[in-house]
C-alpha cells in the first residue's frame, strides 16, 4: 500500500514539475483517440440514431410502393393489410413528384399527402411548427436545414405558394436525400426532398398530371421478420409492380449516405496517431536525460527496478488513460452532429459501443508504452553511478556531418551540429511535417474535386454527402496541423533545452544570440523539407488509391503549395521558442552545468 | 644534515666532491645554493664524532676534498638508528600566533596586517617552490621535495586566512567596546 | 592598448543580484588595470564574487554600473551580438567544468570557434593541429571528450580558449576538477602562455595557482582586499628560503 502510495506520489509530484509536457502528451492522444472513437462509432451511430427516430415516430416495419394514385394501384396495396402478419397499417398514402422553391432555390421532392392526424404507423414528429393544416406544408427537417426554411416561411409547391406550418422529422423514408424511394412510374429513384401536405392540398397536384406513386405503411407481428414478409409478397405483385422498403433496409441505406465522412475519420485517426506517438515519442526522449538522472536518484535510495518502472510507465499509463477517456467524451459529443448532418433523424447521445472503447483505449496506452518503453528500459538499466553522474545518453560523434558542417555559414553549422546530436529527433520531425503533408494533400485533392448537387439547375442546394466529407476533412486537417504545430514546438523546445549548454558555450565562443535563433530554428528546418517532399506524394497515393477512379488530380503547381508552406510555418512556430532559448544568460546556464 | 651525509656513505666509501654532487642531484634546484665547503665542514665534524673515516689517497696532497671517506661501525649504527626513527620536524606557530596575541594586547601593531604581511611573503616564496615545481620533469624526485615545501606553504597559507579571519573579528569587537 | 596600457581595465564595476532585503553584491565598486601580458590570479573563498567579476570582464554578465574597457574599448554597454563578435576575436574562456561539446572531438571543439570566426575550414583544422600540438595533444586529437583525462579536457578546453589569439585569456578555477598532477600540466601551459607574452585572469580558489601568477589580487564580499605583486620580490635563493641546516 505504501509502495502504491509513493508511486502515486511520485507521478503526482512529476505532473505538477511539468505541466505543459503532461497537458501536451493529454491534448495529442485525446485528439488521436476521439478522431478514432468517431471513425469506429459513425456506423453505429447512424443505426442508434435511425432506431430511436423509428421509436419515436412509430416508424413502419416495411413501405410499400406501387406506381400511380388510382383505385387500382391503391387497392393492390390494401390487399396487403389482410395479411396475417400484418398488425396495423397507414395510409395507403400519395407522393406527387414536384418541385419545391425557397429563397431561389429550387430542389426536386415528394410531395406526400397526410391526414391532419397521422394514422398508427408513421407518425412523424413535429420538431418546431404543427402538423398539416390545409393551406400549409410540413417540411421534412433535412430538406429544411437544405432549403435553410422555418417554421413561417413560404415556399412553392408545384408553383403554388404556401406557408410552412411545421418541421417534423420521421422513419417512413430514408433521410435526405433519399426520401423518394421509388421513381415516377416504378422508374430509377432520383434525390429529392420530402414534404407533407393536407389531403386538400394535393388535389392541385393530381389535376397537374404530376407522377404519383401510393405508398402503404405496415406495421408487422415480427419487425425482424420484415425480409421474409416481403419476399412472400413479391410473386404476387406481378400485376402493379410493388415495391417494398423494410425498416432495416432504410436503416442501411440511410448509414451509406451519411458514410462519406467514415473513410476520412478512420484514416484521419490513424495519422492522428501517427502524429501523437512523433509528439509523445519527443516528450518522452526530452524528458529521458532527466528521466535517467531521477532513476539513479530513485536506486541510490533504494528503489526496485520494478517501481521506478512502474513510476515511470505509470505517469504515461495514466495520461494515456485520461486522454483516451476525454477523446471517448469528446467523440460522444461530436459523433451524433456527424452522423445525422441532414438532420433527418432524431439528435440523440449515442454513446460509443464496448468495441471502440476497447480499441482506443488500447491504441492510448500502445502509444504510451511504445513511445516510453525504450527511455523507460535505458534508464533501469543505466547502472546508478553514471545514471547520477548524466553520462547516460552520450550525443554521438558524427565526424562528417561535423566536417560538412564547417564548410557553412554559422547558423547551419549550428544547426548541422543540433541535428547531429540528436539525428532521432529530427526523424521525428520529418515524420510530424510527413503526416501533415498526407492530411493538406488530402484536402486539396478534395477541394479539386467536382461537385454535383441535389439542385435543380442551382448549385448552392449542397450535396450533403460531400459537404460532409469536406467538413470531416477539414477538421481532420485542421487536428493534424495543430498536433503537428505542437510537435514542432515541443520539438524546438526540447532540442533548445538540450542543446542548452552547447549553445552557451558557444556563444563564450562568439556566436551571437541571432545566430543561435537560427540555427535552433534551422535545425527544425531542415527535415522539414525531406518531410514534406515525402508527405506529398504519400497523401497523393493514398488519396487516390480509396478514391474512385474519376479523381481529379489538381495542377502540379498546387501540390507545391504544401511544400512551401510548411518550412514557413515551421520558421514561425519555432522561431519564439528558439528565441526565448537564445536569450537565456550563459553565465547562468553555465555555472548551473557545474553545479 | 648531518644524518643525510652519514647515510650517503653507507652504500661505500666516497669522495667528498662525489658525495656533495649526490646530494646536490637529491635536492634539485634547492641544492644549487649549497657550496663545497658547507659539506666538508659537516663530514670533519662527522669525523671527530668519531662517526666516519677518512683515508688519505696516495700520492696527492692532504685537502678534504681528495680524501675518501667511509662509515665506521658507530656511523652504521647511527645510521641504522636514523632510518628507524620517526621524528618529524615540528610546525612553529607558537612563534607567530604569539606575536599577533602580544602586538595585539600591548596594541603593538594590527595583527591583521601583520598576518597580510605574512601572508604576502609566504605567499612570494610559494610562488618560487611551485615555478621551481613547474620546472621540473615529471617524475623527478628532485621535484618531490618542492611538491612537500608547496603543500607545506599552502597549509601555513590557510592558517594565515584562518588567522586573518579570526583577529579582524577580534580587533572589530575590541574597537567597537 | 589604451593610454594606461592596460589590456583589461574596470572602473566602479559593480553587479547586483535581487533588491531590497535580498540584495546581494557579488561585485562591489572594483577597480583594476591589467597591464598587456601580466598574469593576474584572483583569489577568494567561494562565494566572493570572483567568478561574477570574470564573467563581467568577458562580457558574459552585464554589469550593474560601472565600465569594463577591453583593449581600450569599452565593453559594458554593446549589445549581445557585438558582445559576441567581441568574444569570438578578443577574449578566450576556460572553466572549471571545461564546457567542452560533449559529440565534438577534441580537434573539432579547438575548430569550433575558428569557425564561429568566419574563417574556413582549413584554416580552422591548421590551427587547431598547431594548438593541439602545443597543448601536447596532438596524437588525441580525434578523441571525444570523455575519451580524455579531466587534465587532457581543459588543456583541450586552453587551446580552443586560444583557438582566435584572444587579447585576454579568461580561467575561472580552471584546476579546480583536476588532481595535483594534471594541476601542474594545466599551469605548466599557462607559464608557457605568459612567457610568450599573453594576458592572463585566473580566478581560483587554490593558493599553489594564485602563487604562480605575477599579481594577486584577493576578493572579500564582492570588494578587493589585497593586492600583491609576487614576480621578482623572492628573498634570495630556494635553498636558503626553505632552510637547509647544516
Amino acid at each position: 500500500m505504501g509502495r502504491i502510495l509513493l508511486v502515486l506520489r511520485l507521478v503526482a509530484a512529476d505532473v505538477r514539475r511539468h505541466p505543459a509536457q503532461a497537458a501536451m502528451m493529454l491534448m495529442t492522444i485525446t485528439a488521436a483517440t476521439a478522431a478514432l472513437s468517431l471513425g469506429m462509432s459513425l456506423r453505429g451511430t447512424t443505426d442508434t440514431l435511425y432506431r430511436q427516430t423509428r421509436a419515436a415516430t412509430a416508424g413502419p416495419d416495411v413501405v410499400a410502393l406501387t406506381p400511380g394514385g388510382d383505385k387500382a394501384a391503391t387497392s393492390a396495396l390494401r390487399s396487403l393489410t389482410r395479411a396475417p402478419e400484418v398488425t396495423a397499417h397507414s395510409g395507403p398514402h400519395r407522393q406527387y413528384y414536384t418541385t419545391v422553391t425557397a429563397h431561389g432555390l429550387t430542389s426536386a421532392a415528394v410531395a406526400q399527402g397526410a391526414g391532419a392526424a397521422p394514422g398508427p404507423v408513421d407518425r412523424p414528429l413535429v420538431t418546431s411548427g404543427t402538423w398539416v393544416r390545409p393551406g400549409g406544408v410540413v417540411v421534412e427537417r433535412g430538406f429544411a436545414a437544405a432549403l435553410r426554411v422555418r417554421v413561417g416561411d413560404r415556399v412553392t409547391v408545384a408553383g403554388r405558394s404556401l406557408p410552412v406550418t411545421g418541421i417534423a422529422v420521421g422513419a417512413g423514408h430514408p433521410v435526405y436525400p433519399g426520401a423518394q424511394m421509388m421513381g415516377p412510374g416504378g422508374g430509377p429513384s432520383d434525390y429529392s426532398g420530402l414534404v407533407w401536405m393536407s389531403e386538400a392540398d394535393t388535389g392541385p397536384l393530381a389535376a397537374a398530371g404530376l407522377p404519383v406513386t401510393s405508398l402503404l405503411y405496415l406495421d408487422l407481428r415480427d419487425p425482424a421478420a420484415a425480409q421474409e414478409f416481403v419476399e412472400s409478397r413479391r410473386q404476387f405483385g406481378d400485376e402493379h409492380q410493388t415495391n417494398f422498403f423494410t425498416w432495416q433496409f432504410m436503416a442501411e441505406d440511410d448509414a451509406r449516405i451519411l458514410r462519406q465522412g467514415q473513410p476520412v475519420l478512420v484514416i484521419g485517426s490513424w495519422l492522428l496517431a501517427l502524429l501523437a506517438v512523433g509528439g509523445v515519442a519527443t516528450l518522452a526522449a526530452g524528458r529521458a536525460a532527466k528521466q535517467t538522472r531521477r532513476v539513479g536518484l530513485l536506486k541510490a535510495v533504494g528503489a526496485t527496478p520494478g517501481l521506478i518502472a512502474a513510476v515511470l510507465l505509470g505517469e504515461y499509463l495514466t495520461l494515456a488513460l485520461i486522454a483516451d477517456a476525454l477523446g471517448l467524451a469528446i467523440a460522444r459529443l461530436a459523433a451524433p452532429g456527424l452522423a445525422n448532418p441532414t438532420a433527418s433523424l432524431l439528435t440523440a447521445a449515442a454513446g460509443p459501443s464496448d468495441d471502440t472503447v476497447a480499441a482506443t483505449t488500447c491504441v492510448a496506452l500502445a502509444m504510451a508504452v511504445l513511445t516510453t518503453l525504450g527511455p523507460t528500459r535505458r534508464a533501469l538499466r543505466t547502472e546508478t553511478v553514471s545514471a547520477l553522474a548524466d553520462t547516460a545518453r552520450r550525443p554521438g560523434h558524427r565526424p562528417w556531418l561535423n566536417g560538412l558542417s564547417a564548410l557553412l555559414p554559422t547558423p547551419l553549422l549550428l544547426a548541422l551540429r543540433l541535428i547531429a546530436r540528436r539525428p532521432g529527433r529530427a526523424v521525428l520531425h520529418a515524420w510530424s511535417i510527413a503526416v501533415m503533408m498526407i492530411g493538406a494533400t488530402a484536402l486539396l485533392m478534395a477541394r479539386v474535386q467536382t461537385d454535383f448537387d441535389y439542385g435543380l439547375g442551382s448549385s448552392h442546394l449542397g450535396n450533403v454527402q460531400r459537404e460532409q466529407g469536406h467538413n470531416v476533412l477539414l477538421a481532420v486537417t485542421a487536428a493534424l496541423a495543430a498536433l503537428a504545430a505542437v510537435n514542432i514546438v515541443t520539438i524546438t523546445w526540447t532540442t533548445a533545452l538540450e542543446a542548452r549548454p552547447v549553445m552557451a558555450i558557444a556563444r563564450t565562443l562568439g556566436a551571437t544570440p541571432g545566430q543561435i535563433t537560427a540555427g535552433l530554428s534551422a535545425a527544425q528546418l531542415l527535415p522539414t523539407v525531406p518531410g514534406a517532399v515525402l508527405g506529398v506524394p504519400l497523401g497523393l497515393f493514398l488519396v487516390l488509391s480509396l478514391s474512385p477512379q474519376n479523381t481529379v488530380v489538381p495542377p502540379t503547381w498546387w501540390l507545391f503549395i504544401p511544400v512551401l508552406v510548411a518550412p514557413l510555418a515551421t520558421a514561425a512556430l519555432t522561431a519564439v521558442p528558439a528565441r526565448l532559448a537564445a536569450r537565456r544568460s550563459v553565465a547562468r546556464t553555465l555555472s548551473v552545468e557545474t553545479g | 644534515m648531518q644524518d643525510a651525509v652519514l647515510a650517503m656513505l653507507a652504500k661505500e666509501p666516497s669522495h667528498g666532491y662525489l658525495l656533495r654532487e649526490r646530494l646536490r642531484r637529491a635536492l634539485g634546484p634547492l641544492g644549487e645554493s649549497m657550496n663545497a665547503g658547507q659539506v666538508y665542514v659537516t663530514l670533519t665534524r662527522l669525523e671527530k664524532a668519531g662517526l666516519v673515516a677518512s683515508e688519505h689517497a696516495e700520492g696527492l696532497p692532504d685537502r678534504p676534498d681528495r680524501k675518501v671517506y667511509a662509515l665506521t661501525p658507530a656511523g652504521q649504527r647511527r645510521v641504522a638508528a636514523w632510518l628507524s626513527e620517526v621524528s618529524w620536524p615540528k610546525p612553529n606557530l607558537a612563534e607567530f600566533h604569539l606575536k599577533l596575541a602580544a602586538a595585539a594586547a600591548g596594541r603593538l601593531a594590527d595583527p591583521v596586517e601583520l598576518v597580510d604581511a605574512q601572508r604576502r611573503e609566504l605567499m612570494r616564496r610559494l610562488g618560487e617552490a611551485q615555478r621551481a615545481v613547474l620546472a621540473e620533469p615529471d617524475g623527478s624526485t628532485a621535484g618531490l621535495l618542492l611538491e612537500g615545501i608547496a603543500l607545506r606553504l599552502q597549509a601555513d597559507l590557510r592558517w594565515l586566512e584562518a588567522c586573518e579571519r579570526v583577529w579582524s573579528k577580534v580587533v572589530d569587537e575590541s574597537e567597537d567596546a | 592598448m589604451n593610454e594606461f596600457g592596460a589590456v583589461l581595465q574596470a572602473r566602479g564595476l559593480a553587479k547586483e543580484h535581487g533588491q531590497g532585503q535580498g540584495l546581494v553584491r557579488a561585485v562591489d565598486e572594483v577597480d583594476l588595470d591589467v597591464p598587456a601580458g601580466q598574469m593576474l590570479a584572483v583569489t577568494g573563498p567561494s562565494g566572493c564574487g570572483k567568478s561574477t567579476l570574470l564573467h563581467l570582464l568577458g562580457g558574459l554578465e552585464r554589469p550593474s554600473r560601472g565600465e569594463v574597457r577591453l583593449a581600450g574599448r569599452r565593453i559594458d554597454a554593446l549589445s549581445e551580438r557585438a558582445l559576441a563578435r567581441l568574444r569570438r576575436r578578443s577574449v578566450g574562456f576556460v572553466f572549471q567544468a571545461f564546457h567542452l561539446v560533449e559529440e565534438l572531438s577534441a580537434r573539432e571543439n579547438v575548430e569550433l570557434p575558428v569557425l564561429l570566426a568566419g574563417r574556413s575550414p582549413r584554416a580552422a583544422k591548421k590551427r587547431a593541429a598547431m594548438l593541439l600540438e602545443r597543448v601536447g595533444l596532438a596524437d588525441r586529437a580525434r578523441h571525444l571528450p570523455w575519451e580524455l583525462s579531466g587534465g587532457q579536457r581543459q588543456r583541450v578546453a586552453i587551446a580552443r580558449a586560444m583557438a582566435n589569439e584572444p587579447a585576454v585569456l579568461l580561467a575561472d578555477e580552471p584546476t579546480g576538477n583536476l588532481d595535483t598532477a594534471a594541476t601542474l600540466d594545466v599551469l605548466r601551459l599557462f607559464e608557457g602562455l605568459r612567457a610568450a607574452g599573453q594576458t592572463l585572469v585566473i580566478v581560483t580558489h587554490d593558493e599553489r595557482v594564485a602563487a604562480t601568477a605575477d599579481r594577486v589580487v584577493s576578493m572579500r564580499d564582492g570588494a578587493f582586499v589585497d593586492d600583491t605583486r609576487l614576480a621578482g620580490h623572492a628573498t634570495g635563493g630556494l635553498g636558503e628560503m626553505f632552510g637547509l641546516e647544516y
